[in-house]
């Protein structure tokens, strides 16, 4: 049932948009779970299927009443000696077909009102959501129990049953829908779509429905168990449709013939069971599902747990692979042969052999087209890689104030987390969501403070906050703010402001100014190099915009590929390019001397426009 | 204060839908329930006063020739001033009344049960969803289970188990009938003792969905940028899994709670009719048998209300914990 049928979205789609729009990635990829969720579900299918053919009258009276299963009677007999299996395949057949139809009617409702109306917007919008959410907080079951009671039970068929559900039961799915529906109205390919003057009724049909599929797929086996409940307690309240079989109303029998009280428990089990697994079915084939819809649930293959993996190296033996790092007179950080890989199916070698120096108070320029790298390098650094990425080689080493040398990829879990933040802190590239949403500027500033510092006093910490707010040229005042009230240039500062609390020897910022205007991105690099010079804390300044790199770093590395192509003083890169890569780099900017810039575009070099 | 007001208009609207329903659904029905429920009365030798009839028209409809406009303003009226008729299977106690002595009982255990289910469900969802892929996290398809068990049939199973076989808890009631009801200590740890299996039904069977989606939004919530900053800034690992990933992953959940109450009510009442016990749920089915159709649609009312009351303490929650919606804008 989760295999939806419809044509693959065709050509008129705008080149490299519709995502996952082929065959294979609308189904749910073979795990376990999905095997036994399918077996359940075909299972007791099939029981209800077949089974009442195979195993005679469920109605037959006999005189052995209320006996335990036996060979005669598999699961026993009723009260009235009623062979308890013949009825479990009768019962179980009635429930999936209520459940079934319930369920498609549910969904096409939802579908009908959900993708509907969010795809028309404006007042049909307003209306139909207006409506879904009022049908959603009215209870479900209690109306039906009320308009049950006023249909008198000769005019209870199972149809009745079924249509009250249904209008009962709708709701919830149409708000899912509505705004799945909303997210991919406004993506590019469907925008692509109406510019190209597509007729509406294709972009729902071809562009739209195809990716809501999985979830609505989701939603009819929501629905579906839904309605095998509510169908079955209503049944076992007695307010059923008369003789019909359903799995149900078994229990109000059961229920009404003392089967409790005989402790019969072969009587009133197995429907409830049959009920149980059938549901559990299906929702095991709805976890599927889910991971369709929210690729984030996968797991990755390479299961390890948490930030920062580093393969092949012990504590013991750190930093002997790759050499003990010479020091560099006045180095502050110094990166050896790194290597980091992607362990996926197919493995991406990210970080090739990368060596880098990092004087105190020096800016480090780390340039390179999106994906060549350079972010998944700085995170390494870091330790803040996630899984499936991996450090497979090299040495990061912190050379302290102190004197000491912190070897990184060899810190545990707790003296990684004290060493982050203190002796280096980050600055990431998207300020707008690096601040969390739910909690005050004041308390995530706080929060680093509480956690380095445990000696220092509420009034301490909280003019330590106000200090480095003032650094950066926001009102302290804004303390008590929250992320959404501050403007996008605000926040970056805010985190700049954030990444200078612990008076760090070392800062990482990656595109800290790439979704900001000219204007403010230029304020803001002009504020770092001055609190560098006031502060004297080292760079590693990562972005796409070389010529920017040029005016403002004492050093640039020009990553390709995973590797360093190019690694030199920003003045002589300027005025001499060793590498052909360098140069192309160079000219893709508008040159400050002509006119008109000579852009390249093409060959391997993109524009290296959009961000990561 | 945009927000606050929108959400009471919103579920202004629905209590008007829900009211409006009320008035049309016994109209739209076969047969004439007006009659059939003067009959009961007067089988009861209750006096069929010109009022009374007048009250159950406006409540059931009936062909006296009044506009619908005109019955629906004065049923509106009606139900304003708390007038719902009077139960026939209580008679002459009003519907109210009857209301009134079930209502407390259901509120409490349905309350309590919500409440300990939701923070179970959520304290354990936050837990599996930080720790993804633990062997933990690998039993939460096994909670699918505890979330398709039909409530009543589980109500059954326990009722079998502990207090048919061992005996540790009582077969049916909310309290020892022995007992006067009042504010006691006696009859309070009575109705403890009665509401406990009750209340496990209901925290088993809806504890997994609560589970199920909180884990989810934490997995979703993983993988956000604040996150990784928490991290880089060296937090502890607990006060990253609370304060930056379950305050947000939380939010949906409160959201979603509309759908899930709709569900615990719907199986809390069913279960009610398991254990005998005297809450609401009980009332309404026992009104149903009876054709007491004044009872039935009091008490449909007072669900819906009870329940949208519920939904809106919890919109009100959910603004105090995000601090998006108290936008002025």
């Amino acid at each position: 049932m989760a295999t939806p049928t419809t044509p693959p979205p065709g050509g008129t789609t705008a080149p490299g948009a519709a995502p996952r729009s082929g065959w294979r990635a609308l189904l749910p990829g073979w795990s376990p779970r999905l095997g036994i969720g399918l077996g359940l579900v075909l299972a007791i299918g099939l029981f209800g299927l077949i089974g009442p053919l195979l195993l005679g009258d469920p109605d037959a009276i006999d005189n052995m009443g209320r006996t335990p299963p036996s060979t005669d009677h598999w699961l026993g007999t009723t009260q009235t000696g009623q062979d308890v299996l013949s009825q479990l395949a009768h019962a179980t057949r009635g429930s999936l077909q209520i459940g079934l139809a319930v369920g498609i009617g549910a969904t096409v409702l939802s579908a009908l009102f959900g993708v509907i109306g969010a795809y028309a917007g404006g007042a049909v919008d307003e209306s139909f959501s207006l409506f879904s959410n009022v049908m959603l907080v009215i209870p479900g079951l209690p109306l039906v129990i009320v308009i049950a009671g006023f249909v008198p039970r000769e005019q209870r068929g199972w149809w009745t049953l079924a249509v009250v559900l249904v209008i009962t039961g709708w709701a919830a799915a149409a708000r899912v829908l509505r705004a799945q529906t909303l997210s991919l109205r406004n993506r590019d390919y469907v925008l692509a779509a109406k510019v190209a003057g597509e007729r509406r009724r294709r972009i729902v049909i071809v562009e739209i429905l195809p990716n809501l599929l999985p979830l609505i797929a989701s939603q009819f086996v929501y629905a579906v168990i839904a309605a095998i409940l509510a169908e079955a307690g209503l049944s076992f309240l007695g307010l059923g449709a008369p003789n019909t079989h359903t799995l149900g109303s078994m229990l109000y029998f059961a229920q009404n013939g003392f089967a409790l009280q005989y402790e019969a428990w072969w009587w009133f089990v197995p429907p409830g069971l049959v009920i149980a697994l059938f549901g559990c079915g299906l929702s095991l084939i709805n976890f599927s599902l889910d991971e369709i819809i929210n690729p984030r649930l996968r797991l990755p293959k390479a299961a390890g747990s948490g930030t920062g993996a580093v393969a092949g190296r012990s504590t013991d033996e750190a930093g002997t692979e790759a050499g003990p790092a010479p020091r560099e007179p006045g180095a502050v950080l110094t990166v050896r042969s790194l290597d980091v890989v992607y362990r996926t199916a197919d493995p991406v070698h990210a970080v090739r052999d990368v060596s880098l120096t990092l004087r105190r108070g020096e800016i480090l320029g780390l340039a390179g087209e999106s994906g060549c790298g350079k972010t998944t390098l700085a995170y390494a650094v870091a330790r803040l890689h996630r899984p499936p990425a991996e450090v497979t080689a090299g040495s990061v080493v912190l050379h302290d104030r102190s004197g000491t040398d912190i070897d990184v990829l060899a810190l545990e879990k707790e003296d990684l987390r004290a060493f982050r933040w203190d002796k280096l802190s980050m600055v990431f590239q998207g300020a707008m969501n690096s601040l969390n949403p739910v909690i005050s500027i004041h308390e995530q500033l706080d929060d680093v403070l509480t956690t380095h510092r445990p000696g220092m006093s509420a009034a301490d910490r909280r003019a330590r906050c106000a200090e480095v707010l003032t650094l950066v040229g926001v009102d302290p005042a804004r303390l008590t703010a929250f992320p959404h009230e501050l403007s996008g240039g605000m926040r970056q500062r805010v985190m700049i402001a954030m990444a200078m609390l612990l008076d760090p020897q070392v800062m990482i910022m990656d595109e800290p100014t790439t979704a900001l205007d000219v204007v403010v991105q230029r304020g803001i690099l002009r504020e770092i190099i001055r609190l560098r010079d006031e502060l004297g804390f080292a760079v590693v300044l990562i972005t796409h915009d070389l010529p920017l790199l040029l005016e403002v770093s004492d050093h640039i590395a020009v990553m390709r590929d995973g590797e360093i192509v190019e690694y030199a003083p920003a003045a002589r890169m300027y005025r001499a390019p060793a590498h052909p890569y360098t140069r192309q780099l160079l000219d893709s900017f508008p040159s400050l001397t002509s006119a008109r810039g000579a852009f390249v575009r093409g060959g391997d070099t993109d524009v290296p426009g959009a961000a990561r | 204060m945009r927000y606050y007001a929108r959400k009471l208009g919103f579920y202004l609207v629905a209590l008007w839908a829900a009211l409006t329903l009320n008035f049309f659904i016994p109209r739209l029905m076969p047969g004439n329930p007006v009659d059939t429920l003067l009959a009961k009365l007067q089988q009861r030798g209750g006096a069929v006063d010109p009022s009374a009839r007048r009250s159950y028209e406006l409540l059931l409809g009936t062909d006296t020739g009044e506009p619908l406009w005109r019955q629906y303003t004065s049923y509106l009226g009606n139900v304003l001033r708390g007038d719902l008729g009077v139960s026939v299977s209580a008679f002459p106690a009003e519907v109210t009344e009857v209301i009134g002595q079930s209502l407390p009982w259901t509120v409490v255990l349905v309350g309590i049960a919500t409440l300990l289910s939701f923070t179970l469900g959520v304290t354990l969802g936050t837990i599996t969803g930080w720790r993804r892929g633990s062997r933990l996290d690998s039993l939460i398809p096994a909670t699918t289970v505890l979330a398709a068990v039909p409530y009543f049939w589980l109500a059954l199973i326990l009722v079998l188990i502990f207090s048919s076989t061992l005996q540790w808890f009582p077969l049916f009631g909310g309290y020892d009938t022995y007992l006067a009801t009042g504010w006691n200590w006696d009859f309070i740890s009575s109705a403890i003792y009665h509401g406990t299996l009750p209340a496990l039904t209901i925290v088993i069977s809806s504890v997994g969905g609560w589970l199920l989606g909180m884990r989810n939004m934490m997995v979703a919530t993983g993988s956000e940028d604040y996150i990784l900053t928490a991290h880089a800034k060296g937090l502890r690992e607990r006060r990253i899994m609370t304060r930056y990933a379950a305050r947000n992953a939380v939010l949906p959940s409160l959201a979603g709670f509309a759908i899930s109450l709709g569900f615990v009510v719907s199986g809390s009442i069913i279960t009610e009719q398991v254990f005998s016990y005297p809450g609401i749920g009980s009332k309404l089915l026992q009104a149903v048998e009876n054709s007491d159709y004044a009872l039935m649609q009091g008490i449909f009312l007072v669900i819906t209300v009870a329940v949208l009351a519920a939904n809106l303490l919890v919109d009100l929650l959910h603004g105090f914990i995000d601090p998006r919606t108290r936008v002025t804008t």
